[in-house]
């Protein structure tokens, strides 16, 4: 398990390394969507290849590997594949800005390899190290168009989830010291080394280090009322990155929040680690909600679909129970499905019509038929309409609520999904299907057809968001079951 | 009986260390030029070299004095030249606009400083050789930081508050987990410095485009 989870590393970095000797040339595109498949080929013999659901070390303790981190390595390798055949297509010469693809491959990539390390570095340590790396790559990235907007928003990004890490930090290092009278000064905090001493850590600086934890690493998630960057970021990013930004790097910055919660409720009891997160979850559904009906901006409108969608997650593994918990990891999986495509199709959009605004937008499935299916889709996946996996991962997140008797909590979900389905049904309907032949504001200003590339990457994130509406395999179950047991499962 | 003496000067100057730590936070609160500001910084840096530097002597932990010669010539040294020479010489406004005067502002450090130190109290831990609260002091720095990102309008400011609140972190981890392994330690501090040259260019980005570094100038996303 370990070789393979070095070889996608490995790949990552290579592909790296090879794009920016490369340079701003067609073969870094094809360079780096080959990597991030084989890389996302490469996790799944590492997950389900050796049935990781109890947990496995690798390479002494470098590496460890659990039904918590299998759901996250899975989700944050899938999108950093389907982005990265995405982006071959959109940065095709005469299509993207010269500046952005010249420095877009390597930081892409070195993107995707911090997102990979994230959730299988065992040190808790090394983990804020990566998510820190995902930061300072990634506010690069939103900046790469180079225009001023996307520089204020990676402004605001870098400082706002810098100052969040800092706090995150601290946390890790009030639960190290919550060890310290149990396992020596000088021990390696791992999740299994801490764990195995939970009931033995210092319970008020546990209460302290993950109250820290979450206000820190919850600002990377974009949990209300840290959430301040996100919008811009996502909004003024290229299209591709902002998929990689809301399907996989708030799973992993949640990823960092819900393994430090695992070693805090050993030592602190599972209550305090899921009322924590139930008042950030329900807050972050809660008011992503009401902020997404009023944006008239369709790129912004996705960032709060994100926020919220975090909150759901959060909600779930806050209600408790295995049925919950095992929804609200589900949901991780099929919210990065359901948001790479949504955010493709938003690329599409803006590609054509050269504005973010809805009203700008018009006419969508008559200029280009399949773009239209394609956003309309996404749009229904990400607001929940059956027979997509969102539908089915609330779905199970709402029975949980009702089967552990938090039927306020249950409700607010089904209210809040239903308000952001009109929002977003509202919104990508009179784009796609209104005519758009009376308005020439919002006629399309390019007109071609689809790149193969971004049809491709929009098709397989569509049929896993579908699939997985209508089936769960056996190893995906299985390890659905063993993240729930980690956290939120435990009642 | 002879180790008594050692032990008492080594209290008695971490306890100074910490107060001139906190004092130089508050001191970045009353400077309004941005050259200052990072000089402050330095200086704030310094204490916590000397900090780690005694902790590492009085445990005799040579981990922990190479990080803190390390902490010197990264914090003291080399950060606060390269905000100095790449940022700062570039921009035409050297006085940072203020959303809260000086005076109000160190009212609410000291504020903020109280708050920390009653905060840490309910905290059962001891530090290494601090006074208790030992986690007063370093979540003071944290705090203080904060408030000085959110009230100066100015991107190498901003700068300045996050690597005052990283260093009450920093502070911290030494506090109370002088353990905590080396190679973690190192890979923060060698975290930081990509991320202030890279702050550095995004500051120079920012000011080109806007025409100085004021936020205010750039302030365009809302909603």
């Amino acid at each position: 398990m370990g070789a393979w989870l070095i070889v996608a590393l490995a790949l990552a970095f290579g592909a790296a390394l090879a794009t920016a000797a490369l340079g701003d040339r067609r073969w870094s595109g094809v360079v780096s969507a080959l990597a991030a498949v084989a890389a996302f080929a490469v996790a799944l013999v590492a997950v389900f290849g050796y049935h990781v659901s109890r947990g496995r070390h690798a390479f002494g303790s470098a590496f460890f590997l659990d039904g918590l981190s299998g759901i996250f390595l899975v989700s944050v390798a899938f999108v950093y594949a389907v982005v990265a055949v995405y982006s071959a297509g959109y940065l095709l010469p005469g299509i993207g800005h010269v500046r952005l693809r010249r420095v877009y491959w390597p930081l892409l990539n070195l993107f995707g390899l911090a997102l990979l390390a994230t959730p299988i570095v065992a040190n808790l340590g090394v983990l804020w190290v990566a998510v820190e790396l995902t930061t300072v790559v990634s506010a690069l990235l939103v900046t790469a168009e180079g225009s001023d907007p996307s520089l204020e928003a990676g402004w605001k990004y870098i400082v706002i989830g810098s100052a969040g890490l800092a706090v995150g930090l601290l946390g890790i290092v009030l639960i190290y010291a919550a060890g310290v009278p149990r396992l020596g000064d000088h021990y390696t905090p791992t999740y299994s080394v801490l764990a195995a001493a939970g009931p033995h850590l210092n319970r008020a600086l546990v209460h302290a280090g993950f109250a820290f934890v979450l206000v820190g690493f919850g600002t990377k998630v974009g949990l209300v009322p840290m959430h301040a960057w996100l919008p811009d970021a996502h909004s003024e990013g290229p299209s591709p990155i902002s998929a990689m930004l809301s399907g996989a790097l708030l799973a992993a910055a949640l990823y960092a929040v819900l393994r430090l919660g695992a070693v805090a409720q050993l030592a602190v009891g599972a209550s305090y680690v899921h009322v924590l997160l139930l008042v950030f979850g329900a807050l972050s559904l809660l008011l992503a909600g009401f902020f997404a009906l009023r944006q008239t901006n369709y790129k912004r409108l996705l960032a709060y679909s994100s926020i919220e969608h975090m909150g759901i997650v959060s909600l779930g593994v806050g209600i408790g129970g295995p049925i919950a918990a095992y929804g609200a990891f589900f949901h991780v999986v099929v919210h990065a499905a359901a948001k790479t495509l949504a955010f493709f199709g938003a690329g599409e959009l803006l590609s054509r019509f050269e504005s973010r605004e809805v009203d700008r937008v018009r006419g969508v499935m008559r200029a280009a038929p399949f773009t239209g299916t394609m956003v309309l889709l996404g749009a229904l996946a990400i607001a929940g309409v059956p027979p997509f996996g969102i539908f089915r991962s609330e779905l199970l997140i709402v029975t949980g609520g009702f089967q552990h008797s938090k039927f306020a909590l249950a409700g607010l979900l089904v209210l809040f999904a239903n308000v952001a389905f009109v929002g977003l049904y509202q919104t990508f309907h009179r784009m796609v299907l209104s005519r758009g032949d009376r308005d020439e504001r919002a006629t399309p200003r390019l007109t071609r057809s689809e790149q193969p590339l971004m049809a491709a990457a929009m098709l397989a994130s569509l049929a896993v968001v579908l699939v997985l509406g209508l089936w769960i395999p056996g190893p995906l179950n299985e390890l659905l079951h063993g993240a729930a047991a980690v956290i939120g499962g435990r009642t | 009986m002879h180790a008594a003496p050692h032990y008492d000067f080594a209290h008695a100057t971490a306890a100074l260390l910490a107060i001139a730590a906190l004092l130089s936070a508050l001191a970045v609160l009353a400077v309004k030029q941005v050259h200052e500001q990072v000089r402050v910084y330095a200086v704030l840096s310094l204490f916590a070299a000397g900090y780690t530097l005694l902790v590492g002597a009085e445990r005799a932990d040579v981990v922990l004095i190479v990080l803190g010669v390390w902490t010197a010539v990264i914090k003291v040294v080399v950060i606060p030249v390269a905000i100095d020479r790449q940022i700062t010489r570039q921009i035409s406004e050297h006085e940072v606009p203020l959303v809260v005067q000086v005076p109000m502002s160190l009212l609410i450090g000291v504020a903020l400083a109280g708050l920390s130190y009653w905060s840490a109290s309910a905290l059962p831990i001891h530090g290494a050789l601090l006074p208790s609260p030992a986690l007063g002091m370093p979540l003071a720095l944290v705090l203080v930081g904060f408030f000085f990102m959110i009230t100066r309008q100015n991107v190498i400011s901003q700068i300045v508050g996050l690597l005052v609140l990283e260093n009450g972190v920093f502070l911290a981890t030494v506090a109370i987990a002088p353990g905590l392994p080396f190679a973690i330690g190192f890979l923060l501090l060698l975290d930081l410095l990509p991320a202030v040259l890279f702050y550095g260019v995004f500051a120079r980005l920012i000011a080109a485009r806007a025409r100085g570094t004021s936020i205010e100038d750039m302030a365009v996303l809302r909603g």
